[in-house]
């Protein structure tokens, strides 16, 4: 049944079951004992017996023919079990679905299967695949085949990409545009054409990714049955068996994917991957299970978050934003069937942010070009939006000589405006200016800002950063597999231990600690004793796994629905045990008892004992079910335009606000952070701990990204970014102490009041070094519009100002 | 399931050799070949999965282990270089139900979150201690600098160490200088 819950709390109180409460009860992480000791079984330790391996053959042109392939040397080779080539894959196979179909949202669209046939589109494209008795047989294989080929013109720059006469990514389209957005609202043309203050300003911002520690991998075993098991690390294990099922032509229940502990998801396992079918036609063909694990290199193929933003906004003398006009290009690469290029949509969607800006005309670009396909990318787009609207605040406010932070409030979304509509979003709640007046005082901005002047006089490049972002969550894409709902099982057994099947997942982030309490809080257990199996789709209910932020804000709300209707037994037949009525029964700490009469009580083994051996012998007991099964939809979707055509595919709405500090060496560029604060609004906190471990892991992403991460391509086409040696994430002593706040503005829509946590803090950490690296840099005149905030990149910029 | 299985050994296609390690505090003999990496020889012939694989290059510090109690990654040594020599896994350092003070320091600042990255972390802080059991924070920085991690931010795993190092203290107060 799929419901739809309507605020239980109000706003003032504390929403949280007793138990729940960090004050009350400090949880560990489930399993740390196990992931500390080295069993946290990941893809990589799963050992199936026969199993043999996979290496493929990739692309080392960005574009070419292939005019022929010949495996027979790969063949011969020792250990050599089987080779694939694209046109038996293509015989084998429908077209790979879409996770996010362009064609939905009115975009062209493209075919992909798990190898090349005739053409490869990008370096790095699968062309062949070779199984061996080992790895290394297997990889020794590929160097083998032989592949004649024919190069063709590429095009790898979006905007080159736009051009008349530009190599095509697909001839079947009038050029490489796949899709253009618009999204509107008033005048903003004849506002701007007509203002008295305007401004206009680019941002480049580089091709990067999320880089999990674990990199994908697949495990395809078929049983004697004919049944295929998938053992995939992926975020979405039952979109990924539907879509395997079309791309196979084979019944869904005939295929379970399993989803072991994941090191690490953040859209990177998203699936639309070609290797997820191809794993299962080298294992069908072989009759053995076959393993393919992704190298780092392989890994860094996938891109993300390349765009160009050029805006004009007009303003008036008090700072306020009165029109904003932003064009946006995302080079997205060869498309692909991933869930990548979606973050198109999304960076012009999130637009104009947490700012009353009612005149605007964004319109975001879906290019191709010849580099591999996106994936998603944790903040999805949000951080392109965040660092345009964030950028665009500070230029105006160093136009009118305004604190960077004055404009910003002049210009939130006042806190008596919600519900809000703007873009595409119905905002749900926010106290936005107490955010940003939190992160201040707790960074110390008064003071930062009079070390600076004391810095300037010294001559040294000191800046300092505010940034803000509004993190839209919990999506929800009606004619996708991206759905806003989950569902989850509660099931108590005889000895009154407690299982809890979702269809959500974790990545890694540790949501089933936190359904694990919500459960055992609503049945007066111990979340000890609540078990929670994700990521199994012969277990789990149908669900969409982990994207959004949305696990405990739907998979964990489904799971208190579903503990509420165990619960109403448990204290019906606790009732009739301890001669009271249920209203009179507290279910806390393993025992139900009279309320005001404690000792009247019995344990909940007791009960659940009683439920399963003694219903219908006992009267009065009469309902023996332990378990249920509920769906939580969030209530502050609009998938169906109102009267006014406005649609939400996003039920909440997150935020953070940052302050930080840099110190820029004039003579190398190089930036050095040295101070950050950020404060984070996640609506209701069920586990502290573990939202601010999201919130830091992800300012740490965003810093990452702001300063160090690029995946670059050389000329030829061709990705020259393989390893952490080049692709630079942070490290532990590039980081100063992060000073972590938190405000509660719970969602009115939203079950607990829950907002979702886990990708806000990228975008805002990214706009607050932007905006600190172009403060430090106005004493010289100079301004760095291009990401990421790189000593050449910084120190072009210091040259380019020099020179003018 | 099974473990026994040497996923990467292939008698055809490179010289092997017989070597014996002490691991975990056992004595075990395993083939390997001659270009087989220690990371593969432990994970794949002897089964220990709690060693990872993060990148095969030595950069990120997932595949840590110790090798006659100096710490190495793993994936940067030939498994033949490291014959009879002395290998302590991750898994040595504790069980579920007996984790060493370091891994409780972790688990109860939430000094993980995917788990990935914990050999790499586990022993740098445990080297770290046994020289320093009062690091600053800027040390205890440095000392982790050669391990990646992609979910923390590192704030927590600087906070582990910190109590870590604390319980150290209080186990074996070192006489005032
Ligand atoms: S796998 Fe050895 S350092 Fe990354
Ligand atoms: S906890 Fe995931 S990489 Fe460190």
């Amino acid at each position: 049944m799929t419901e739809t819950i309507t605020p239980r709390f109000v706003a003032t109180d504390d929403p949280r079951p007793e138990s729940v409460r960090p004050e009350l009860e400090q949880i560990r992480r489930k399993d740390g004992d196990l992931m500390l000791t080295g069993r946290g079984g990941y893809l990589d330790d799963t050992v199936l017996p026969g199993m043999l391996h996979a290496a493929i053959l990739r692309s080392p042109y960005a574009h070419a023919r292939i005019r022929g392939i010949d495996t027979s040397a790969a063949e011969a080779a020792s250990g050599v079990r089987f080779v694939l080539t694209g046109a038996q894959a293509k015989d084998q196979t429908s077209p790979i679905p879409h996770y996010f179909d362009p064609a939905l949202v009115g975009g062209r669209t493209a075919d992909f299967r798990p190898l090349a046939v005739d053409e490869v589109i990008y370096a790095g494209e699968p062309v062949a695949a070779v199984v061996g008795v080992t790895l290394n047989d297997a990889e020794a294989a590929v160097a083998l085949i032989e592949v004649d080929w024919e190069p063709l013109p590429f095009v790898i720059d979006a905007e080159k990409a736009l051009e008349q006469g530009a190599p095509k990514v697909f001839d079947t389209w009038e050029d490489n545009a796949m899709i253009r957005l618009p999204f509107v609202e008033g005048n903003a043309g004849p506002i701007i054409d007509s203002a008295k203050h305007t401004l206009e300003g680019e941002l480049r911002i580089q091709r990067y990714q999320t880089a999990p520690l674990e990199t994908r991998g697949y495990i395809a075993s078929w049983g004697t049955d004919g049944r295929l098991t998938l053992h995939a690390s992926a975020q979405n294990p039952h979109p990924l068996r539907s879509h395997l099922s079309k791309t196979l032509g084979m019944p869904e229940n005939q295929i379970r994917v399993i989803a072991p502990r994941v090191g690490g998801g953040f859209g990177h396992k998203f699936h639309g991957y070609p290797e997820e079918p191809l794993v299962a036609l080298l294992s069908r063909a072989v009759g053995a299970p076959v393993k393919w694990l992704e190298t780092r290199a392989e890994c860094m193929l996938v891109g993300a978050r390349e765009f160009i933003h050029r805006f004009k906004v007009a303003y008036d003398e008090d700072g306020k934003i009165l029109a904003l006009r932003d064009r946006i290009i995302a080079d997205i690469g060869a498309l692909g069937a991933s869930g990548g290029w979606g973050m198109a949509f999304i960076a012009g969607m999130a637009l104009p942010g947490p700012y009353r800006v009612k005149h605007y005309d964004v319109e975001s670009t879906a290019v191709v070009t010849h580099k591999a396909p996106w994936n998603g990318a944790r903040s999805y787009g949000k951080e392109s939006a965040a660092l345009a609207y964030e950028r665009i605040m500070d230029l105006v406010a160093a136009e009118l000589s305004l604190d960077p932070a004055e404009i910003r409030r002049r210009n939130f979304i006042p806190p008596e405006e919600f519900p809000y509509w703007t873009s595409m979003k119905h905002l749900d709640s926010g106290e936005y200016a107490a955010a940003l007046d939190h992160v201040l005082k707790l960074g110390g901005y008064d003071q930062l800002r009079e070390e600076q002047a004391q810095a300037r006089s010294q001559n040294r490049l000191v800046g300092v950063g505010v940034g803000f972002e509004l993190t839209p969550e919990g999506g929800d894409f009606s004619g996708t597999l991206l759905r806003g709902f989950d569902t989850s099982t509660v099931r108590m057994d005889p000895t009154g231990t407690v299982t809890v099947l979702t269809g959500v997942t974790s990545p890694g982030t540790g949501n089933e600690t936190g359904i694990a309490q919500v459960v055992a809080a609503e049945l007066g257990v111990s979340p000890h004793d609540v078990t929670v199996v994700q990521g199994d789709t012969d277990r789990c209910p149908y669900g969409y796994g982990n994207f959004s932020s949305r696990s405990m804000t739907v998979g964990g709300a489904a799971a208190l629905l579903a503990a509420r209707d165990v619960r109403a037994t448990l204290v019906t037949a606790a009732g009739v045990l301890l001669e009271t009525t249920p209203e009179q029964v507290r279910l806390a700490h393993g025992r139900a008892s009279v309320v005001y009469e404690p000792d009247r009580n019995l344990s909940i083994e007791e009960l659940t004992r009683a439920v399963f051996v003694r219903t219908l012998a006992v009267h009065g007991l009469d309902q023996a079910q332990l378990e249920s099964t509920r769906t939580y939809a969030p209530s502050n979707v609009h998938n169906v335009p109102d009267e006014l055509g406005r649609s939400s595919p996003y039920p909440s709405f997150p935020y953070s606000a940052h302050v930080s500090t840099v110190e820029v060496d004039r003579e190398t560029g190089l930036v050095k952070l040295q101070n950050y604060a950020g404060v984070h609004d996640c609506g209701t906190i069920i586990n502290p701990k573990m939202v601010e471990g999201q919130f830091l892991g992800a300012i740490t992403m965003g810093i990452g990204g702001a300063l160090w991460e690029e995946l670059k391509y050389a000329p030829d086409g061709r990705l020259a970014t393989k390893s952490f040696k080049h692709y630079l994430m942070p490290r532990a002593n590039d980081l100063p102490w992060i000073k972590v706040g938190h405000e509660v503005t719970p969602s009115p829509f939203a079950m607990l009041g829950m907002k979702g946590v886990g990708e806000s803090g990228v975008a805002g950490a990214i706009a607050s070094l932007a905006n600190a690296v172009n403060d430090a840099l106005r004493p010289l005149g100079a301004v760095i519009d291009q990401m990421p905030l790189s000593a050449p990149n910084v120190l072009a910029a210091i040259r380019r100002a020099e020179r003018s | 399931m099974s473990t026994s299985q040497a996923s990467n050994l292939s008698p055809q296609s490179t010289p092997g050799r017989s070597i014996t390690l002490r691991v975990n505090g056992e004595s075990r003999s395993v083939e390997c070949h001659d270009r087989q990496l220690l990371v593969e020889v432990v994970r794949d012939q002897l089964a220990l999965k709690g060693t990872h694989v993060g990148c095969m290059n030595g950069d990120c510090g997932a595949c840590t282990l110790e090798l006659d109690g100096q710490i190495v990654k793993s994936c940067l040594m030939l498994a033949a270089s490291a014959d009879g020599g002395e290998v302590n896994t991750v898994e040595s350092l504790g069980s579920p139900d007996e984790l060493a003070p370091v891994q409780e320091a972790f688990w109860n600042n939430d000094g993980f979150q995917c788990g990935f990255c914990l050999p790499g972390h586990l022993f740098a802080a445990r080297n770290l201690i046994e020289s320093n059991d009062a690091p600053s924070d800027d040390e205890i920085r440095e000392a982790i600098a050669g391990n990646l991690c992609r979910c923390t931010g590192y704030q927590s795993i600087v906070c582990s160490i910190r109590d870590a190092a604390a319980s150290a203290r209080a186990e074996s107060p070192r006489a005032s200088v």
